[in-house]
């Protein structure tokens, strides 16, 4: 390919031309035309554009080179007629001859006009944010910073610094950095601010008389020397050499003190601001440069900063994008781009479950799997649920062997039918249909009937043993429970429990431990257990769960025990229900390889769509 | 669960026995305790048992555990000598704090370790066991600063005495409104007339219960030979109990108990009294509950082992034990204890072989479909609390609204349920400006509304709230979503333009499906975002779902 397809003008080029000659109330000179047109173009392309023009006496060069319109009644109709037909003359050759049709898809690969093969395949190769600076840094005709690339062009930062390097190895833009040097205090700088100058301060502590070096306090004696010499050189003091060196001040010298010095005005400019040291006068500079040379006054700190101009190519291949969109909408064909396989691409996200979520939805799967079923698990309960149900004395220790929240608005629920609380009512005060004593007291159903937020799971059990259950049956629910709590690495207000209970026929302690096994092993991937006595109101025996994890050690890993005959006999159930409680939160605190508890409600976007 | 400190060559030498760290480990287990921390001599033990003060001491452990590795066997022994000190209780009490009882340990050498160890228990127990003090309050005195028999009794708010610690002596109602125990106590015996007081024959005051002993007789110190024990409260059960709890331990440190008769007017009782109770069940219970088959011998030596006592007659077997043991009130109570003395890991786990159809609840299977839906749209889900703030679901929606609300929040960051999840939504979004845009979050979660004609006053409702922020998201956006959300689950919707306090006018609207749940749909407004801090708009989606 010849150099001079690279200067052939595109038609909305030639348009451009002819109407900024149209509107020009005065003959201009080629020259003059180039640079008056709205958008900057390459000359030898603009000489291309005028030779057409002439060459279809649109206009002709005057005797002293000025460009005259030849304008005639008709004409320009007929030249729009002209473009329209050569718009389409053009389309159809650029497109259909050089271009594969895909399977008979509308998709085709579009060439840059007036590039060469590599620079249409560069062209070609273009992402979205690259033709966005394109187009931008044609239209803006200057160099812009990357900041105001960003601006201008509405993509990131970090999008904007790529467009600039990318563009920069295709030549299609020319990046430059620029070192900008910033100014400020350094300690010294800060101190003379502040406390004033050394030099001054050791005018200030002279006057008419002879005074020796040695009585001299303001000024360190490194500096002393310079300071002399300046001060002497400028007439500010008067030496003279007796036993040993005494100086004293002149007048000059006092009116010097009067003055802020040029050192201080710019200390105080610096000490207001840091500086870019290329925005100073050159007298400041100088000030400065001497001031540098006074150990610890400045600090200098270098910031690099990025900006791109437009290339000729880069101009060449904005139009040749432009020419590429509008045949793209005239033929109203899908434009395929060629990619560079290596380039950097924007990160995108799925669609995800909440971490913590999911793996409470694969616990639940489990057991599912297991034959457990499902348990409705209210936030709000009765106390009749969370405890008294579960034969928790009222006003006893044993109530409060949890702290538990209580609500203040509303205060009090509803109970189920008489005939189930007379049934608890009698647990508690004589032990009921059980062969207990029960705890002896005037059970309440005022205070059965305060509400409150669940505090353990097992709420959720005695609701639906009052409900109703089948036997042989397995039960579980994954219930949010809540308890006032100071939050911290191990502790929150709110928590989940995975609680349940199962129940048959010649259900025995050494079944409850089997069912505690089977779920450390499948759920927890533990190789060892060990059981540990245990203690809750509502269970006798009780037992605690402990797994030996790979890679943490032994750890707790849930709770469980028979339900008292005073709970299941009086609701009439005679075989023994074997109850148990995980400790999800932790388990899945191992799982997600969290060290604070809280994390696993993190508030992180980051670390739900990417783990970090 | 209780936490006892204590030393341990003072514990060894309770026992009698030296223990590894492993080792002690082991036997704690027999008292379900857990070694909480050990740094050289100090020792810092969970109980786990709530229900059993008596082991709330190193006494207590030392004496369970005494019989636990076989250095002793059954009930243990107390004995309690005649005293000569009678107590008057005032029937005026009745509804101020009726209860008492008294005894009185002489001879007793009381080191640094035992005066720190009887602190810790009375703590313990009043704490736990006395629910802070309002069943159970204890003190102990100096039993020879009492002189003769002593009154408990309802006093005039005017009556005063120098209570611990002071050096003026103050009025009963001072006392409330000045002293810290006071302040800390006071609302236990607020609003009555007259207030409790112990005080002896030349009526000097021993102490105001619940609140605070006098300086005089009240001071124990290690120079303190002879104690005055004085348990109060509502029950004289859980009184009694306490007291003897008390005697026990101080008995375990060599002291000699002493009785003081209680004279309630119309009856007159012995405190402390040791004695034992006992239960009645069926020998096959045993093997029953736990699927073992102990032999009734074996059984009677592991009921030794935790200090009760066994005698087998026909099918039938009889269990005594202590009557500070206030937990046994079922047979089961006695099998756990043989199930630990033969120590739970030597039991054989068996295979829970009974096969039942598993499930999911019905409302689960639709909440998974919502979250698939979301996900699909590329949505990623986040988790809130239930408990939140008034200032996030409130104030910064620019709402007044009623919530379900806490009685005793910790903190007002979680003073009320929430009621829409979008304002923790908003909040996610605002601690995550920083991150790379467009972001697209949903939560599937409950929100808790008042409503009187439901059984817990509340009704809890399952919500969807999909927000999404990019510059350019709006109205059109979340519509989509939403008339997809619909189409997949098989529901109509339609929209009512409406004003709310937190969307854009104009750019919103109220939302109605067809089986009649309702929600909400737009761009957040103006105000709203400034509340949250956010600066690229935010178009939202909240359903009931």
């Amino acid at each position: 390919m010849d150099k001079k397809h690279i200067h052939s003008p595109r038609l909305d080029t030639i348009a451009m031309v002819e109407n900024t000659i149209k509107k020009s109330k005065e003959k201009l000179s080629k020259t003059e035309l180039w640079k008056k047109l709205p958008k900057q173009m390459m000359y030898q392309t603009f000489s291309t554009a005028i030779d057409y023009l002439v060459e279809l006496k649109k206009i002709r060069l005057t005797a002293e080179g000025k460009i005259e319109l030849i304008l005639e009644k008709g004409k320009a109709k007929v030249w729009e007629k002209e473009t329209q037909e050569g718009i389409q003359e053009k389309k159809s050759k650029i497109e259909i001859k050089k271009n594969e049709i895909k399977e008979g898809k509308k998709e085709m690969k579009i060439n840059a006009v007036g590039l060469d093969d590599s620079a249409k395949k560069i062209v070609s190769e273009l992402s979205e944010i690259e033709r966005k600076t394109l187009k931008v840094l044609a239209e803006e005709k200057k160099e812009l910073s990357v900041q105001e690339l960003s601006e201008k062009t509405g993509i990131e930062l970090d999008s904007a610094r790529r467009a600039i390097q990318w563009l920069n190895e295709k030549e299609l833009g020319k990046a430059r950095i620029e070192k900008q040097v910033f100014v400020s205090l350094g300690i010294e700088g800060l101190k003379a601010v502040k406390d004033g100058l050394p030099e001054k301060n050791f005018l200030k502590e002279l006057n008419e008389n002879w005074k020796s070096l040695s009585e001299i306090k303001s000024i360190s004696k490194q500096e002393i020397n310079i300071a002399l010499g300046n001060a002497k050189k400028k007439d500010l003091i008067e030496l003279k050499k007796e036993k040993e060196l005494t100086v004293k001040i002149t007048e000059k010298g006092k009116e010097f003190l009067e003055k802020k010095t040029e050192e201080e005005l710019i200390l105080e400019k610096i000490g207001e601001k840091e500086l870019e040291e290329k925005n100073l006068n050159e007298k400041e500079k100088q000030v400065l440069k001497f001031l540098g040379f006074r150990k610890g006054f400045l600090k200098h700190k270098e910031k690099g900063n990025e900006f791109i101009s437009i290339t000729e190519k880069g101009f060449s291949a904005n139009e040749s994008i432009k020419e590429t969109r509008s045949s793209e909408n005239l033929l109203n064909a899908k434009i395929i781009r060629n990619y560079n396989i290596q380039d950097p691409v924007e990160e995108v996200y799925p669609g995800k479950k909440q971490p913590y979520y999911k793996f409470v939805d694969e616990i639940k799967q489990k057991l599912v799997s297991l034959g457990f079923k499902e348990m409705e698990n209210p936030l709000i309960v009765q106390e009749f649920y969370n405890f008294d149900v579960l034969f928790q004395p009222q006003n006893h220790p044993a109530r409060t062997w949890t702290d538990t929240y209580k609500l203040k608005k509303p205060t009090h629920g509803k109970l189920p039918e008489k005939k189930i609380v007379e049934t608890i009512k009698n647990a508690h005060e004589n032990g009921g249909k059980a062969e207990s004593m029960g705890w002896n007291y005037e059970w309440s159903e005022k205070i059965a009937e305060q509400l409150m937020p669940s505090a353990h799971g097992t709420a959720h059990s005695a609701r639906q043993l009052v409900k109703g259950i089948e036997v042989p049956g397995k039960y579980f629910t994954l219930a949010r429970c809540f308890r006032p709590d100071v939050v911290d690495a191990t502790h929150l207000i709110e928590f989940n429990q995975m609680e349940g209970f199962v129940v048959g026929k010649d259900f025995t302690l050494r079944k409850l431990l089997g069912l505690l096994k089977e779920f450390a092993v499948e759920i927890a991937g533990a190789e060892k257990v060990k059981f540990l006595p245990d203690y809750y109101p509502f269970t006798e025996p009780s037992v605690q769960l402990n797994a030996l994890h790979p890679e943490l050690g032994w750890v707790e890993f849930g709770g469980a025990g028979i339900f008292r005959a005073e709970i299941t006999e009086n609701l009439g159930i005679k075989e023994k229900c074997l109850a148990w409680g995980l400790g999800m939160d932790r388990l899945a605190m191992f799982k997600l390889k969290l060290n604070d508890i809280r994390e696993l409600f993190s508030q992180n976007l980051d670390w739900l769509r990417k783990g970090i | 669960m209780p936490t006892i400190e204590c030393s341990k060559k003072d514990f060894e030498l309770l026992v009698g026995k030296k223990f590894s760290k492993e080792e002690l480990e082991d036997v704690l287990l027999g008292v379900k305790g857990e070694l909480d921390g050990i740094n050289e001599d100090e020792l810092k033990i969970d109980i786990k048992e709530t229900n059993r003060p008596d082991l709330w001491s190193v006494e207590g452990i030392a004496r369970e555990i005494k019989a636990f590795i076989g250095k002793e066997k059954g009930i243990p022994e107390y004995k309690v000598l005649k005293g000569k000190r009678k107590a008057k209780i005032d029937s005026n009490l009745k509804d101020i704090r009726p209860k008492a009882a008294y005894a009185e340990i002489r001879g007793i050498e009381i080191t640094e370790e035992i005066l720190l160890q009887i602190i810790q228990l009375q703590e313990k127990i009043c704490q736990s066991f006395g629910k802070k003090r309002e069943q159970v309050a204890i003190g102990v005195f100096d039993l020879d600063k009492v002189k003769g028999n002593v009154k408990y009794f309802a006093a005039e708010p005017s009556m005063e005495f120098i209570p611990l610690g002071f050096s003026e002596s103050m009025s009963l109602r001072e006392i409330l409104i000045k002293h810290p125990k006071g302040k800390e106590y006071g609302k236990l015996i607020e609003g009555f007339e007259k207030f409790p007081l112990l005080a002896d024959e030349n009526n000097e005051v021993l102490s105001m219960p619940p609140i605070i002993n006098s300086d005089t007789s009240g001071k124990v110190t290690e120079q303190t030979k002879n104690l005055f024990v004085d348990v109060t409260g509502f029950n004289q059960k859980l009184v009694d109990t306490a007291l003897k709890i008390m005697c026990m331990a101080l008995a375990d440190r060599k002291g000699k108990i002493y009785s003081v008769e209680l004279d309630y007017e119309k009856k007159k009782l012995i405190s402390p009294e040791f004695k034992k109770e006992k239960i009645v069940f069926n020998l096959s219970e045993v093997n029953e509950l736990l699927g073992t088959n102990f032999s009734g011998k074996e059984i009677l030596k592991l009921l030794e082992k935790k200090r009760l006592k066994g005698k087998i007659k026909g099918k039938k077997i009889t269990v005594e034990f202590g009557n500070y043991r206030k937990d046994i009130i079922h047979p089961w109570d006695v099998i756990e204890d043989i199930a630990i003395a033969f120590d739970y890991n030597k039991f054989e786990p068996e295979k829970l072989d009974v096969f039942t159809l598993g499930s999911v609840e019905e409302k689960s299977t639709q909440l998974k479909e919502v979250r698939e839906l979301c996900i699909g749209f590329g949505l990623q889900e986040i988790a809130s609390n239930h408990l939140t703030s008034k200032e996030t679901q409130m104030k910064k929606m620019n709402l007044k609204e009623e919530f379900v609300e806490i009685a005793n929040p910790v903190s007002s960051n979680w003073e009320i349920f929430r009621k829409k999840l979008l304002p923790e939504s908003l909040d996610f979004l605002s601690k995550n400006k920083n991150k790379s845009y467009p972001q697209k979050i949903f939560e599937v979660g409950r929100t808790i509304e008042l409503n009187s004609e439901k059984e817990t006053g509340v009704e809890e409702k399952w919500k969807l709230c999909v927000s999404i922020t990019h510059s350019k998201t709006n109205f059109n956006e979340v519509k989509s979503i939403l008339e997809a959300i619909a189409r997949e689950l098989k529901m109509k919707v339609k929209l009512k333009e409406a004003k709310t306090s937190f969307l854009a006018e104009g750019k919103s609207a109220l939302i109605e499906f067809s089986d009649g749940k309702k929600g909400f749909v737009g761009e957040i407004n103006q105000k709203v975002m400034q509340e949250f801090g956010l600066e690229t708009n935010v178009s939202v989606i909240e359903i009931e779902i």
